[in-house]
């Protein structure tokens, strides 16, 4: 244990630095209060934090604003939003990257790319009809320029939707028959009989406190609301605090960032072992697998509180997809740390943890907690067939990228006298990967087919996404069974892992870009460029593996008698 | 494999190419590419054509276990690539698998705690190959559509299409007589071998015949008012809607338009008397939601193209049906219909609630929450019969067991080396 002290201390001062963040100065409004106020958006209640932060992360593409010149958090532009603080329109949050249509609203020379709703005003006719014309295009036929334009004007109506308060449902259910209203339903009623409704009522009294932008008085107002409302809806209420607090935290961010951490530290550890400092090397791989745990605990305590958050197994959509792939392969990697300890487990587990936490951050649009359409919508299925599908996903992505180890490794190995042990050790790490990636990916697809042949009668129906996951079956089985018929090798099973990765990721995204069929819940647009670039990648790292280098010469020459043995 | 110097029995020199792995894996490879090929496919055409050409080819001369993949569909629609290559089909890519396999355990078989994981794995497969070739051959599919308050007794099949013939005379029961669509079709293909010469159909129960002038597999209709001269001289209709709208051909529905169209024929019939001689000509199509009434002889018939139906021996009443949306959006939480099942051969009558992922399992088929009804409240049923339905269960149960015995046994084996 004493050998990790010191990775635990600098860990400790790093997450405290991060936890700090940059402290938001707003020192008269009580927002943080604000932001905890539960409401209803999207099906699901969520404090109002988290529809700020959801609306923005749509509209500009991030979580904070420019306001006046300074960088403020979402929920202070919602509040300036729905309490139509003076100037509330001036914030620059439309993102349009479209040249043409940065041209159409007559700021071509502006060189920003974020725009405000009051420079958008003037130009409103001028958007109108070219959001007639593009709408009456067939959705596959639009091309960017229409694509952009009527993204632009969904985001103006959530934006207008939000300031007028017809999204979210702010008005609570005061009693069991009740539903979450709109506030506009509710006032409406309320010119008709007169009768204040209380929740209504004082969520319209703190929104005019801060129109008149009178501090003390907003937070009274908050503080007795959110009174109010732990007396009625004490269960909602404590959630939401805990979202907001989830919020705040962002646990995948700073994952991302410890994950990276722990790569360029077991990389050191590896370069070190490659040199003969074996001391420093075990030094540097012990502290990268206390970096590598502590973050999995991060990973792990931030998955949970999701599926808590969002009462759902842990994949539900494409970004949750990505944070269970990423934690999955983590998981298994350090099993595998424990079997070899060599760092090679930590060098592919903290790599993967990376690319998928960033992929999930790219992939975060809008709420990532959302409804389900009503057929996907059944948690046996659910953490059953997606659950089991998607860790096969992530063994064989795991495989993979032990794989590109293993050509790294071969192909360093010319120039660098590295142990060629490592060769033979990463083989048999690919096996019992791919081995165990079969096992869950045939599962999961056939109970894919029970789902749905449960659900609509059919079990195999050749849909884009069950051809995904059969493609993974058949890649797994095919490398096992080439290198039970020993046609392969270490390096043409590290090779074929490659390609597994090609195939795991066309039927993770590329499946979902064909806009066909039941499973195409996650269509993209700029994804379909990524997914090329990481193909061609995985193939150029393929044609490396098949390169006929001398793999291990540089220790053969460095200490030919050992080699032998070895 | 044995190495005894003795010549091996035929069989075994017969099986033992047919076992090699190197057949396996190429097969696997021949079976990844034709599966990436049928999902690319899926842009172009319907999941149901691309099923049959690409995964279930088969016929005579042996070439039909073969598909043509057109070069187009690995290039993006902007960019035309013409030209095609032939490739096996799935129905030839399972079975050399299941005949490969097959082979394998004959010419390799031996019982060990080795071999018995891969045995119930390979066991599953088999059973899972031979359960798609039964859904291929033998599952049925319908669609039944219930209206609140009142009841069905017939599923129909939206995929084909078929004449009806109705005779109203009698109060209590209308005597049908029905066409295929197959026969509709050759027959105005003027090669029907059963109906006669010149594409005549015709039938014991009724006193005349029927030509089919024109069919389309998919149509629209357009009002007279609005057709183009040159169609409304030449329309052959003289009786019914025909004197009122025109048929005019579709291009088969694919499968991209995420709202699932079906394929609405129309037909030109012509109806001739006893000495063949045409007594008038009339538009049916499955875009009319009406059967048109025609006398002959002062004898009312009434005609209508319509889905195929299967008439059932019971019925299945709606009593409720129910639609919930997440609040505040248009996002579906749940579909539902109470159902009241009426089985008089049985003794069966009772309530039933379908929903999703909920369906109702009866008389061997399978009743599925599919769909609703635009306007006035109804429910559609997916209803599927399907003898082989259990096998994929039966398969999944086999696999899983076999790969956990097999890499359990791998597992403890490397754990015990590592120690």
């Amino acid at each position: 244990m004493r050998k990790y002290l010191p990775w635990f201390q600098v860990l400790a001062m790093f997450c405290l630095m991060l936890a700090a963040g940059p402290a938001w100065a707003q020192a008269d409004f009580d927002l943080d209060a604000f932001g905890r106020i539960p409401v209803s958006a999207e099906g699901r209640v969520k404090p109002l934090d988290s529809v700020a932060r959801n609306a923005l992360m749509m509209l500009s593409g991030r979580q904070t604003v420019d306001i006046d010149g300074k960088m403020q958090p979402a929920i202070r532009w919602l509040a300036d939003l729905m309490g139509h603080r003076k100037g509330a329109d001036d914030a620059p949050v439309f993102r349009i990257d479209h040249p043409d249509i940065v041209a159409l609203i007559g700021q071509a020379d502006s060189g920003r790319k974020r725009f405000s709703f009051n420079e958008l005003r003037p130009h409103e006719e001028a958007l109108l009809q070219q959001a007639q014309q593009a709408v009456a295009v067939k959705p596959a036929e639009r091309n960017l320029f229409q694509k952009r334009i009527l993204e632009l004007f969904a985001n103006l109506n959530t934006y207008w939707d939000l300031s007028q308060l017809e999204t979210p449902y702010v008005v609570p259910p005061l009693n069991v028959d009740e539903q979450w209203r709109k506030f506009t339903d509710v006032f409406a009623e309320f010119q008709r009989t007169r009768k204040i409704h209380p929740a209504a009522g004082q969520f319209a009294g703190l929104l005019a406190a801060y129109q008149q932008q009178d501090a003390a008085k907003f937070n009274a107002e908050v503080a007795a609301y959110t009174t109010f409302l732990k007396a009625h809806l004490p269960g909602e209420v404590s959630k939401a605090g805990v979202e907001v607090s989830f919020n705040r935290a962002a646990p995948f961010y700073q994952g991302t960032l410890l994950y990276i951490l722990t790569f360029l530290v077991v990389c050191v550890s590896l370069l070190l072992a490659g040199l003969g400092r074996f001391r420093a090397a075990g030094w540097f791989r012990n502290g990268a697998v206390g970096l590598l745990v502590l973050t999995f605990v991060i990973h792990t305590i931030a998955l949970l509180l999701r599926m808590w958050l969002q009462g759902r197994p842990p994949v539900t959509n494409l970004y949750s997809s990505a944070i269970f792939i990423g934690w999955c392969c983590v998981l298994l990697g350090l099993f595998i740390e424990l079997f070899y300890r060599n760092g090679l487990g930590t060098l592919a587990a903290s790599l993967i943890g990376f690319a998928t936490l960033i992929i999930a951050h790219n992939l975060a649009a809008g709420d990532t907690m959302e409804m389900m359409q009503a057929v996907l919508d059944s948690n046996f299925w659910l953490s059953t067939h997606v659950t089991t599908v998607t860790i096969g996903y992530s063994a064989t992505f795991l495989a993979g990228f032990l794989g590109i180890a293993l050509i790294a490794v071969g192909v360093l190995s010319c120039f660098i006298p590295i142990d060629p042990r490592h060769i033979k050790t990463l083989g048999g790490m690919i096996y019992g990967t791919i081995a165990f990636a079969l096992l869950f990916s045939f599962v999961g697809t056939v109970l894919g087919g029970i789902w749905a042949d449960q659900s609509w009668g059919r079990f195999w129906g050749w849909d884009p996404k069950e051809n995904g996951a059969v493609l993974i079956v058949l890649g797994n089985a095919l490398i096992l069974h080439a290198r039970w018929g020993g046609m392969i090798k270490q390096r043409g099973m590290a090779v074929l892992a490659v390609g597994g990765n090609i195939v795991t990721a066309w039927s993770w995204f590329g499946t979902n870009m064909l806009g066909v069929g039941l499973h195409s819940y996650g269509f993209m647009d700029s994804a379909a460029f990524w997914l090329t670039a990481f193909v061609v990648s995985q193939l150029l790292i393929m044609a490396v593996g098949l390169m006929p280098l001398p793999w291990g010469r540089a220790r053969e020459v460095a200490m030919p008698s050992q080699s032998r043995g070895a | 494999m044995s190495k005894s110097p003795e010549t091996p029995a035929l069989w075994r020199r017969v099986l033992t190419p047919l076992a090699s792995l190197k057949l396996t894996v190429a097969l696997f490879a021949l079976a990844m590419f034709l599966i990436f090929a049928g999902t690319l496919a899926q842009r172009f055409e319907g999941n149901w054509t691309i099923v049959n050409q690409y995964f279930r080819p088969w016929g005579w001369p042996p070439s039909k276990y073969f598909v043509f993949i057109p070069l187009q569909i690995f290039a993006p629609r902007s960019i035309p690539l013409p030209g095609s290559f032939p490739f096996p089909g799935g129905f030839l890519i399972g079975g050399l698998m299941l005949a490969n396999l097959l082979a394998a355990h004959a010419v390799r078989f031996s019982l060990s705690w080795k071999r018995a994981g891969i045995l119930l794995i390979h066991a599953g497969l088999i059973v899972l190959l031979v359960g798609e070739a039964v859904t291929a051959v033998a599952q049925d599919e319908s669609q039944m559509t219930i209206y609140e308050g009142s009841y069905a007794q017939y599923a129909q099949d939206i995929r084909k299409s078929e004449l009806a013939v109705i005779d109203p005379t009698n109060p209590s029961l209308d005597t049908v007589v029905v066409f295929p669509e197959a026969l509709l079709r050759r027959a105005a293909d003027g090669r029907s071998q059963t109906a006669g010469v010149g594409g005549v159909l015709s039938h014991a129960m009724l006193p005349f015949s029927l030509r089919v002038e024109r069919w389309m597999d998919n149509s629209t209709l357009v009002g007279l008012g609005m057709a183009p001269p040159e169609l409304k001289a030449t329309n052959p209709a003289t009786e019914g809607f025909g004197k009122v709208a025109l048929a005019s051909p579709l291009p088969p529905v694919t499968g991209v338009d995420t709202n699932m169209p079906v394929d609405a024929p129309s037909a030109y019939i012509t109806l001739l008397d006893k000495e063949g001689l045409a007594m008038g000509t009339l538009l049916v199509s499955l875009n009319l939601d009406q059967t048109q009434e025609i006398a002959i002889d002062g004898h009312p018939w009434r005609f209508a193209l319509r889905f195929k139906r299967d008439y059932k021996p019971y019925t299945l009443h709606l009593l409720d049906f129910t639609h919930e949306k997440f609040v505040g959006t248009e996002k579906a939480r749940n579909f539902a219909s109470r159902i009241r099942l009426v089985d008089p051969a049985h003794n069966e009558d009772r309530e039933v609630l379908i929903y999703m992922n909920h369906p109702l399992r009866y008389g061997g088929e399978t009743f599925y929450q599919s769909a609703f009804t635009q306007g006035q409240v109804g429910s559609i049923l997916q209803v599927v019969r399907n003898p082989g339905w259990l096998l994929p269960y039966v398969s999944c149960l086999l696999v899983t067991l076999g790969l956990t015995v097999h890499f359990g046994y791998m597992l403890m084996r490397f754990v015990g080396r590592a120690r």
